[in-house]
Protein backbone atom coordinates (compact mmCIF):
# COMPACT_ATOMS: atom_id res chain seq x y z
CA UNK A 1 0.00 0.00 0.00
CA UNK A 2 1.24 3.49 -0.83
CA UNK A 3 -0.87 5.19 1.82
CA UNK A 4 -2.69 3.76 4.80
CA UNK A 5 -4.67 5.78 7.33
CA UNK A 6 -6.07 4.26 10.51
CA UNK A 7 -8.71 5.61 12.86
CA UNK A 8 -8.54 9.27 11.80
CA UNK A 9 -10.57 11.56 14.08
CA UNK A 10 -11.07 15.28 13.66
CA UNK A 11 -13.33 17.73 15.52
CA UNK A 12 -14.05 21.41 14.99
CA UNK A 13 -15.33 23.28 18.06
CA UNK A 14 -16.39 20.09 19.77
CA UNK A 15 -18.23 18.77 16.71
CA UNK A 16 -16.75 15.58 15.36
CA UNK A 17 -16.38 15.84 11.57
CA UNK A 18 -14.37 12.66 11.03
CA UNK A 19 -15.35 9.75 13.26
CA UNK A 20 -12.58 7.25 12.77
CA UNK A 21 -11.66 6.85 9.11
CA UNK A 22 -9.74 3.80 7.92
CA UNK A 23 -8.46 4.16 4.38
CA UNK A 24 -5.81 2.77 2.10
CA UNK A 25 -4.74 3.33 -1.47
CA UNK A 26 -2.32 1.42 -3.65
CA UNK A 27 0.26 2.88 -5.97
CA UNK A 28 -1.41 3.77 -9.28
CA UNK A 29 -4.89 3.42 -7.84
CA UNK A 30 -7.60 6.01 -8.45
CA UNK A 31 -10.10 6.42 -5.64
CA UNK A 32 -13.14 8.66 -6.00
CA UNK A 33 -14.81 9.89 -2.84
CA UNK A 34 -18.47 10.75 -2.96
CA UNK A 35 -20.93 11.80 -0.31
CA UNK A 36 -23.18 14.64 0.78
CA UNK A 37 -21.82 18.11 1.60
CA UNK A 38 -20.48 18.25 5.14
CA UNK A 39 -19.83 14.51 5.25
CA UNK A 40 -16.10 15.12 5.82
CA UNK A 41 -14.58 14.34 2.40
CA UNK A 42 -12.76 17.66 2.10
CA UNK A 43 -11.67 17.58 5.73
CA UNK A 44 -10.26 14.12 5.15
CA UNK A 45 -8.15 15.32 2.20
CA UNK A 46 -6.93 18.34 4.15
CA UNK A 47 -5.83 16.07 6.97
CA UNK A 48 -3.84 13.93 4.55
CA UNK A 49 -1.87 17.01 3.48
CA UNK A 50 -1.59 18.48 7.01
CA UNK A 51 -3.60 21.56 6.12
CA UNK A 52 -5.64 20.44 9.13
CA UNK A 53 -4.29 18.60 12.11
CA UNK A 54 -6.10 15.46 13.11
CA UNK A 55 -6.98 14.82 16.75
CA UNK A 56 -6.14 11.15 16.46
CA UNK A 57 -4.94 8.70 13.84
CA UNK A 58 -2.03 6.91 12.23
CA UNK A 59 -0.59 7.33 8.76
CA UNK A 60 1.76 5.15 6.77
CA UNK A 61 2.85 7.00 3.63
CA UNK A 62 5.45 5.23 1.46
CA UNK A 63 7.00 3.62 4.53
CA UNK A 64 6.93 6.75 6.73
CA UNK A 65 5.00 6.15 9.95
CA UNK A 66 3.31 9.31 11.20
CA UNK A 67 1.23 9.93 14.29
CA UNK A 68 -1.40 12.27 12.91
CA UNK A 69 -2.18 13.74 16.32
CA UNK A 70 1.37 15.02 16.74
CA UNK A 71 3.12 14.99 13.41
CA UNK A 72 6.76 15.88 13.49
CA UNK A 73 7.38 19.08 11.45
CA UNK A 74 9.86 17.27 9.23
CA UNK A 75 7.46 14.41 8.58
CA UNK A 76 4.68 16.86 7.71
CA UNK A 77 6.96 18.64 5.25
CA UNK A 78 8.03 15.29 3.78
CA UNK A 79 4.41 14.31 3.17
CA UNK A 80 3.65 17.68 1.56
CA UNK A 81 6.67 17.39 -0.71
CA UNK A 82 5.59 13.96 -1.92
CA UNK A 83 1.94 14.80 -2.36
CA UNK A 84 0.09 17.61 -4.08
CA UNK A 85 -3.36 19.07 -3.92
CA UNK A 86 -5.80 20.55 -6.41
CA UNK A 87 -8.34 22.91 -4.87
CA UNK A 88 -12.00 23.58 -5.54
CA UNK A 89 -11.36 27.30 -6.00
CA UNK A 90 -8.07 26.73 -7.86
CA UNK A 91 -6.13 28.81 -5.27
CA UNK A 92 -3.62 29.94 -7.84
CA UNK A 93 -1.05 32.50 -6.72
CA UNK A 94 -2.69 35.71 -7.93
CA UNK A 95 0.56 37.69 -8.15
CA UNK A 96 2.25 35.07 -10.33
CA UNK A 97 1.84 34.25 -14.00
CA UNK A 98 0.55 30.85 -15.12
CA UNK A 99 4.15 29.82 -15.73
CA UNK A 100 5.33 31.07 -12.33
CA UNK A 101 2.44 29.29 -10.61
CA UNK A 102 3.88 26.06 -11.94
CA UNK A 103 7.56 26.82 -11.27
CA UNK A 104 7.09 28.11 -7.70
CA UNK A 105 6.83 24.63 -6.18
CA UNK A 106 9.73 23.29 -8.25
CA UNK A 107 11.99 26.17 -7.20
CA UNK A 108 11.03 26.70 -3.57
CA UNK A 109 9.90 23.22 -2.51
CA UNK A 110 12.25 21.06 -4.56
CA UNK A 111 15.15 23.49 -4.84
CA UNK A 112 15.36 23.27 -8.62
CA UNK A 113 17.26 25.90 -10.64
CA UNK A 114 14.98 28.52 -12.13
CA UNK A 115 15.76 27.87 -15.81
CA UNK A 116 15.28 24.13 -15.39
CA UNK A 117 11.96 24.70 -13.60
CA UNK A 118 10.84 27.02 -16.39
CA UNK A 119 11.75 24.47 -19.06
CA UNK A 120 9.65 21.84 -17.27
CA UNK A 121 6.74 24.22 -16.80
CA UNK A 122 6.83 25.33 -20.45
CA UNK A 123 6.86 21.72 -21.58
CA UNK A 124 3.89 20.97 -19.33
CA UNK A 125 1.95 23.99 -20.63
CA UNK A 126 2.70 22.97 -24.21
CA UNK A 127 1.43 19.45 -23.62
CA UNK A 128 -1.80 20.94 -22.22
CA UNK A 129 -2.12 23.32 -25.17
CA UNK A 130 -1.79 26.31 -22.82
CA UNK A 131 1.49 27.81 -24.10
CA UNK A 132 -0.35 30.98 -25.14
CA UNK A 133 -1.39 31.54 -21.55
CA UNK A 134 2.07 31.14 -19.97
CA UNK A 135 2.57 34.84 -19.24
CA UNK A 136 -1.01 35.59 -18.15
CA UNK A 137 -2.03 36.15 -14.53
CA UNK A 138 -4.83 34.07 -12.95
CA UNK A 139 -7.29 36.97 -13.15
CA UNK A 140 -6.83 36.91 -16.93
CA UNK A 141 -7.64 33.20 -17.24
CA UNK A 142 -11.01 31.43 -17.37
CA UNK A 143 -11.96 29.16 -14.47
CA UNK A 144 -11.23 26.09 -16.57
CA UNK A 145 -7.80 27.40 -17.55
CA UNK A 146 -7.05 28.29 -13.92
CA UNK A 147 -7.93 24.82 -12.75
CA UNK A 148 -5.84 23.23 -15.50
CA UNK A 149 -2.90 25.36 -14.35
CA UNK A 150 -3.72 24.22 -10.80
CA UNK A 151 -3.46 20.61 -11.95
CA UNK A 152 -0.22 21.33 -13.82
CA UNK A 153 1.19 22.98 -10.67
CA UNK A 154 0.51 19.70 -8.86
CA UNK A 155 1.69 17.25 -11.53
CA UNK A 156 5.08 18.84 -12.34
CA UNK A 157 6.11 18.08 -8.77
CA UNK A 158 5.93 14.40 -9.67
CA UNK A 159 4.10 13.60 -6.44
CA UNK A 160 3.42 10.09 -5.17
CA UNK A 161 -0.22 11.06 -4.83
CA UNK A 162 -2.44 13.94 -5.93
CA UNK A 163 -5.46 14.96 -3.85
CA UNK A 164 -8.32 16.57 -5.79
CA UNK A 165 -10.85 18.53 -3.75
CA UNK A 166 -13.94 18.95 -5.95
CA UNK A 167 -11.83 20.19 -8.86
CA UNK A 168 -14.78 20.94 -11.14
CA UNK A 169 -17.42 22.16 -8.65
CA UNK A 170 -16.70 25.85 -9.18
CA UNK A 171 -16.61 25.61 -12.96
CA UNK A 172 -19.20 26.52 -15.57
CA UNK A 173 -20.55 23.27 -17.06
CA UNK A 174 -18.91 23.79 -20.44
CA UNK A 175 -15.48 24.13 -18.82
CA UNK A 176 -15.71 20.90 -16.83
CA UNK A 177 -14.76 18.70 -19.77
CA UNK A 178 -11.28 20.13 -20.29
CA UNK A 179 -10.40 19.70 -16.62
CA UNK A 180 -11.71 16.13 -16.51
CA UNK A 181 -9.73 15.50 -19.72
CA UNK A 182 -6.49 16.44 -17.96
CA UNK A 183 -7.40 14.17 -15.06
CA UNK A 184 -8.11 11.27 -17.43
CA UNK A 185 -4.66 11.68 -18.97
CA UNK A 186 -3.12 11.54 -15.51
CA UNK A 187 -5.12 8.41 -14.78
CA UNK A 188 -3.85 6.77 -17.94
CA UNK A 189 -0.30 7.68 -16.96
CA UNK A 190 -0.73 5.72 -13.74
CA UNK A 191 -0.83 8.65 -11.32
CA UNK A 192 -2.16 7.74 -7.87
CA UNK A 193 -5.11 10.01 -7.10
CA UNK A 194 -7.80 10.60 -4.51
CA UNK A 195 -10.61 12.60 -6.05
CA UNK A 196 -13.54 14.17 -4.25
CA UNK A 197 -16.16 14.86 -6.90
CA UNK A 198 -19.83 14.73 -7.81
CA UNK A 199 -19.03 13.84 -11.45
CA UNK A 200 -20.42 10.31 -11.41
CA UNK A 201 -19.82 9.75 -15.11
CA UNK A 202 -16.14 10.48 -14.68
CA UNK A 203 -16.03 8.36 -11.53
CA UNK A 204 -17.55 5.39 -13.31
CA UNK A 205 -15.00 5.59 -16.14
CA UNK A 206 -11.84 6.53 -14.37
CA UNK A 207 -12.06 5.26 -10.79
CA UNK A 208 -10.73 1.93 -9.58
CA UNK A 209 -12.72 2.27 -6.40
CA UNK A 210 -15.53 4.44 -5.05
CA UNK A 211 -15.67 5.40 -1.38
CA UNK A 212 -18.96 6.71 0.01
CA UNK A 213 -18.70 9.13 2.95
CA UNK A 214 -21.55 10.09 5.21
CA UNK A 215 -21.56 11.85 8.58
CA UNK A 216 -17.83 11.51 9.07
CA UNK A 217 -17.61 7.82 8.28
CA UNK A 218 -16.88 5.59 5.32
CA UNK A 219 -20.24 3.89 4.77
CA UNK A 220 -19.45 1.76 1.76
CA UNK A 221 -16.72 1.20 -0.79
CA UNK A 222 -16.27 -0.88 -3.88
CA UNK A 223 -15.71 -0.98 -7.62
CA UNK A 224 -17.67 1.72 -9.54
CA UNK A 225 -19.88 -0.71 -11.40
CA UNK A 226 -20.96 -2.55 -8.27
CA UNK A 227 -21.35 0.62 -6.17
CA UNK A 228 -23.37 2.57 -8.70
CA UNK A 229 -25.56 -0.26 -9.95
CA UNK A 230 -26.02 -2.28 -6.77
CA UNK A 231 -25.28 -0.16 -3.70
CA UNK A 232 -25.50 -2.33 -0.58
CA UNK A 233 -26.15 0.45 1.93
CA UNK A 234 -29.45 2.32 2.04
CA UNK A 235 -27.75 5.74 2.48
CA UNK A 236 -25.55 5.12 -0.56
CA UNK A 237 -28.55 4.21 -2.65
CA UNK A 238 -30.45 7.32 -1.50
CA UNK A 239 -27.50 9.58 -2.25
CA UNK A 240 -26.93 8.12 -5.72
CA UNK A 241 -30.61 8.41 -6.56
CA UNK A 242 -30.68 12.03 -5.45
CA UNK A 243 -27.55 12.82 -7.47
CA UNK A 244 -28.90 11.09 -10.58
CA UNK A 245 -32.21 12.91 -10.26
CA UNK A 246 -30.38 16.22 -10.00
CA UNK A 247 -28.52 15.47 -13.21
CA UNK B 1 -7.86 93.28 2.04
CA UNK B 2 -5.76 90.32 1.06
CA UNK B 3 -2.22 91.59 0.41
CA UNK B 4 -1.10 89.50 -2.54
CA UNK B 5 2.33 91.09 -2.63
CA UNK B 6 2.97 90.19 1.00
CA UNK B 7 1.77 86.66 0.39
CA UNK B 8 4.10 86.37 -2.58
CA UNK B 9 7.05 87.86 -0.74
CA UNK B 10 6.56 85.55 2.25
CA UNK B 11 6.05 82.40 0.22
CA UNK B 12 9.76 81.63 -0.18
CA UNK B 13 10.43 82.13 3.53
CA UNK B 14 7.66 79.73 4.49
CA UNK B 15 8.60 77.21 1.82
CA UNK B 16 12.12 77.17 3.31
CA UNK B 17 10.63 75.40 6.34
CA UNK B 18 9.13 72.60 4.23
CA UNK B 19 12.21 70.32 4.46
CA UNK B 20 11.74 70.04 8.25
CA UNK B 21 8.09 69.11 7.77
CA UNK B 22 9.09 66.43 5.28
CA UNK B 23 11.99 65.22 7.43
CA UNK B 24 9.74 64.62 10.44
CA UNK B 25 7.04 62.97 8.34
CA UNK B 26 9.46 60.70 6.47
CA UNK B 27 11.54 59.65 9.50
CA UNK B 28 8.39 59.04 11.55
CA UNK B 29 6.93 56.93 8.74
CA UNK B 30 10.09 54.84 8.41
CA UNK B 31 10.43 54.32 12.19
CA UNK B 32 6.69 53.68 12.40
CA UNK B 33 6.75 51.20 9.52
CA UNK B 34 9.52 49.09 11.04
CA UNK B 35 7.77 49.02 14.42
CA UNK B 36 4.38 48.42 12.77
CA UNK B 37 5.67 45.34 10.94
CA UNK B 38 6.88 43.88 14.25
CA UNK B 39 3.62 44.79 16.00
CA UNK B 40 1.52 43.28 13.19
CA UNK B 41 3.54 40.04 13.24
CA UNK B 42 3.33 39.75 17.03
CA UNK B 43 -0.42 40.34 16.97
CA UNK B 44 -1.12 38.04 14.02
CA UNK B 45 1.01 35.29 15.58
CA UNK B 46 -0.92 35.89 18.80
CA UNK B 47 2.21 35.84 20.94
CA UNK B 48 0.86 35.53 24.50
CA UNK B 49 0.98 38.69 26.67
CA UNK B 50 2.93 40.70 24.06
CA UNK B 51 0.01 40.63 21.60
CA UNK B 52 -2.40 41.86 24.26
CA UNK B 53 -0.05 44.57 25.50
CA UNK B 54 0.48 45.81 21.94
CA UNK B 55 -3.26 45.78 21.26
CA UNK B 56 -3.82 48.05 24.25
CA UNK B 57 -0.95 50.34 23.23
CA UNK B 58 -2.24 50.60 19.66
CA UNK B 59 -5.82 51.37 20.68
CA UNK B 60 -4.48 53.88 23.23
CA UNK B 61 -2.49 55.74 20.58
CA UNK B 62 -5.32 55.61 18.07
CA UNK B 63 -7.75 56.88 20.66
CA UNK B 64 -5.88 60.01 21.76
CA UNK B 65 -5.04 63.28 19.95
CA UNK B 66 -1.54 63.47 18.52
CA UNK B 67 -0.99 66.83 20.25
CA UNK B 68 -1.45 65.15 23.63
CA UNK B 69 0.89 62.34 22.59
CA UNK B 70 3.45 64.94 21.52
CA UNK B 71 3.32 66.62 24.96
CA UNK B 72 3.45 63.30 26.80
CA UNK B 73 6.59 62.31 24.88
CA UNK B 74 8.04 65.83 25.26
CA UNK B 75 7.72 65.76 29.04
CA UNK B 76 7.89 62.00 29.50
CA UNK B 77 10.87 60.93 27.40
CA UNK B 78 13.48 62.98 29.36
CA UNK B 79 12.08 61.54 32.59
CA UNK B 80 12.33 58.06 31.16
CA UNK B 81 15.98 58.75 30.31
CA UNK B 82 16.61 59.97 33.86
CA UNK B 83 15.05 56.76 35.13
CA UNK B 84 17.19 54.69 32.74
CA UNK B 85 20.31 56.51 33.94
CA UNK B 86 19.43 55.54 37.50
CA UNK B 87 19.38 51.91 36.28
CA UNK B 88 22.93 52.37 35.07
CA UNK B 89 22.25 53.14 31.39
CA UNK B 90 24.43 55.76 29.78
CA UNK B 91 21.74 58.28 28.81
CA UNK B 92 21.80 62.06 28.57
CA UNK B 93 18.34 63.47 29.38
CA UNK B 94 19.46 67.09 29.13
CA UNK B 95 20.77 66.84 25.60
CA UNK B 96 17.57 65.58 24.02
CA UNK B 97 16.86 67.65 20.87
CA UNK B 98 13.25 68.54 20.12
CA UNK B 99 13.51 66.83 16.75
CA UNK B 100 14.14 63.49 18.47
CA UNK B 101 10.98 64.07 20.50
CA UNK B 102 9.11 64.72 17.27
CA UNK B 103 10.51 61.59 15.60
CA UNK B 104 9.53 59.51 18.64
CA UNK B 105 6.01 60.86 19.07
CA UNK B 106 5.11 60.78 15.38
CA UNK B 107 6.90 57.47 14.92
CA UNK B 108 4.78 55.87 17.65
CA UNK B 109 1.65 57.38 16.14
CA UNK B 110 2.58 56.03 12.70
CA UNK B 111 3.32 52.64 14.25
CA UNK B 112 -0.18 52.36 15.69
CA UNK B 113 -1.98 53.34 12.49
CA UNK B 114 0.30 51.43 10.13
CA UNK B 115 0.15 48.22 12.18
CA UNK B 116 -3.63 48.20 11.87
CA UNK B 117 -3.40 48.86 8.13
CA UNK B 118 -0.83 46.10 7.67
CA UNK B 119 -3.10 43.65 9.47
CA UNK B 120 -6.09 44.53 7.33
CA UNK B 121 -3.98 44.36 4.14
CA UNK B 122 -2.80 40.92 5.27
CA UNK B 123 -6.35 39.73 5.90
CA UNK B 124 -7.45 40.85 2.45
CA UNK B 125 -5.02 38.39 0.81
CA UNK B 126 -6.95 35.17 0.17
CA UNK B 127 -5.53 32.70 2.73
CA UNK B 128 -6.14 29.79 0.36
CA UNK B 129 -3.13 30.93 -1.64
CA UNK B 130 -0.98 30.44 1.43
CA UNK B 131 -2.46 26.95 1.84
CA UNK B 132 -1.75 26.19 -1.80
CA UNK B 133 1.89 27.21 -1.32
CA UNK B 134 2.19 24.97 1.73
CA UNK B 135 0.45 22.16 -0.15
CA UNK B 136 3.02 22.20 -2.98
CA UNK B 137 5.68 21.89 -0.29
CA UNK B 138 6.95 25.47 -0.15
CA UNK B 139 8.36 26.41 3.27
CA UNK B 140 5.94 28.72 5.17
CA UNK B 141 8.41 31.64 5.18
CA UNK B 142 8.97 31.42 1.42
CA UNK B 143 5.22 31.21 0.86
CA UNK B 144 4.83 34.43 2.82
CA UNK B 145 7.59 36.33 1.01
CA UNK B 146 6.76 35.02 -2.48
CA UNK B 147 2.98 34.98 -2.43
CA UNK B 148 1.39 36.80 0.51
CA UNK B 149 3.65 39.81 1.14
CA UNK B 150 3.73 41.14 -2.45
CA UNK B 151 -0.09 41.18 -2.50
CA UNK B 152 -0.21 42.64 1.01
CA UNK B 153 2.01 45.55 -0.07
CA UNK B 154 -0.28 46.37 -2.99
CA UNK B 155 -3.29 46.28 -0.68
CA UNK B 156 -1.48 48.44 1.87
CA UNK B 157 -0.62 51.38 -0.39
CA UNK B 158 -3.94 53.30 -0.26
CA UNK B 159 -4.01 53.25 3.55
CA UNK B 160 -0.30 53.90 3.74
CA UNK B 161 -0.80 57.00 1.59
CA UNK B 162 -3.53 58.28 3.92
CA UNK B 163 -1.38 57.75 6.98
CA UNK B 164 1.64 59.43 5.40
CA UNK B 165 -0.41 62.45 4.28
CA UNK B 166 -1.98 62.69 7.75
CA UNK B 167 1.53 62.72 9.23
CA UNK B 168 2.63 65.53 6.93
CA UNK B 169 -0.37 67.57 8.02
CA UNK B 170 -0.05 66.61 11.68
CA UNK B 171 3.55 67.84 11.81
CA UNK B 172 1.97 71.32 11.82
CA UNK B 173 1.75 70.78 15.58
CA UNK B 174 5.48 70.45 16.28
CA UNK B 175 5.92 74.22 16.53
CA UNK B 176 4.39 73.61 19.96
CA UNK B 177 7.69 72.06 21.04
CA UNK B 178 9.77 74.76 19.41
CA UNK B 179 10.43 73.33 15.97
CA UNK B 180 9.99 75.73 13.09
CA UNK B 181 8.33 73.84 10.25
CA UNK B 182 5.88 75.26 7.70
CA UNK B 183 3.25 76.24 10.27
CA UNK B 184 5.77 77.63 12.75
CA UNK B 185 7.42 79.67 10.01
CA UNK B 186 4.02 81.00 8.90
CA UNK B 187 3.37 82.12 12.49
CA UNK B 188 6.70 83.90 12.68
CA UNK B 189 6.34 85.65 9.33
CA UNK B 190 2.77 86.74 10.04
CA UNK B 191 3.67 88.20 13.42
CA UNK B 192 6.12 90.52 11.67
CA UNK B 193 3.55 92.15 9.39
CA UNK B 194 0.37 91.15 11.23
CA UNK B 195 -0.84 89.70 7.93
CA UNK B 196 -2.15 86.33 9.09
CA UNK B 197 -4.41 85.40 6.20
CA UNK B 198 -1.64 85.89 3.66
CA UNK B 199 0.93 83.70 5.41
CA UNK B 200 -1.54 80.97 6.33
CA UNK B 201 -2.72 80.92 2.72
CA UNK B 202 0.92 80.41 1.72
CA UNK B 203 1.11 77.49 4.18
CA UNK B 204 -2.13 76.09 2.79
CA UNK B 205 -0.81 76.14 -0.76
CA UNK B 206 2.45 74.49 0.27
CA UNK B 207 0.65 71.69 2.15
CA UNK B 208 -1.73 71.07 -0.73
CA UNK B 209 1.06 70.84 -3.28
CA UNK B 210 3.19 68.54 -1.11
CA UNK B 211 0.26 66.24 -0.34
CA UNK B 212 -0.89 66.17 -3.94
CA UNK B 213 2.58 65.21 -5.17
CA UNK B 214 2.90 62.34 -2.69
CA UNK B 215 -0.65 61.14 -3.33
CA UNK B 216 0.14 60.97 -7.05
CA UNK B 217 3.44 59.16 -6.51
CA UNK B 218 1.85 56.45 -4.35
CA UNK B 219 -1.10 56.15 -6.70
CA UNK B 220 1.31 55.51 -9.56
CA UNK B 221 3.22 52.91 -7.58
CA UNK B 222 0.00 51.13 -6.66
CA UNK B 223 -1.35 51.04 -10.20
CA UNK B 224 2.04 49.80 -11.44
CA UNK B 225 2.00 46.95 -8.92
CA UNK B 226 -1.65 46.08 -9.41
CA UNK B 227 -1.58 46.31 -13.19
CA UNK B 228 0.74 43.33 -13.16
CA UNK B 229 -1.92 40.95 -12.00
CA UNK B 230 -5.35 42.52 -12.06
CA UNK B 231 -6.79 43.23 -15.50
CA UNK B 232 -8.69 46.48 -15.93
Amino acid sequence: MLLTVNDLHKSFNGREILKGIDFQIDKGEIVVMIGPSGSGKTTFLRNLNFLEHADQGQMDFAGHQIDLAKPDKKEGQWVRRHSAMVFQNYSLFKNKTALQNITEGLIYAQGMAKDKAEAIAKHELASLGLSQEAQLYPAQLSGGQQQRIGIARATVLNPEIILFDEPTSALDPELVGSVLGDMRKLAEAGQTMIIVTHQLGFARQAADRIVFFDEGKVIEEGAPQAMFDHPQNKRTAQFLTALNDAN
Amino acid sequence: MFDLNFARASFGQILAAAPLTLLVAVVATLVGLILAILVAIAREKKIPVLAQVLAVLVSFIRGTPILVQLYVVYYGLPQLLVLMRSWGWNTNPDGLPAIVIAFSAYGLNAMANLSESIRSAYHSVDPRQYEAGIAVGMPPFKTMTQIVVPQLITNLIPNFTNIFLDLIKDTALIYNIGLVEIMGQANIVSSIGFKYLETYTDALVIYIVICWIFAKIFQLIESQLRRRYVPN
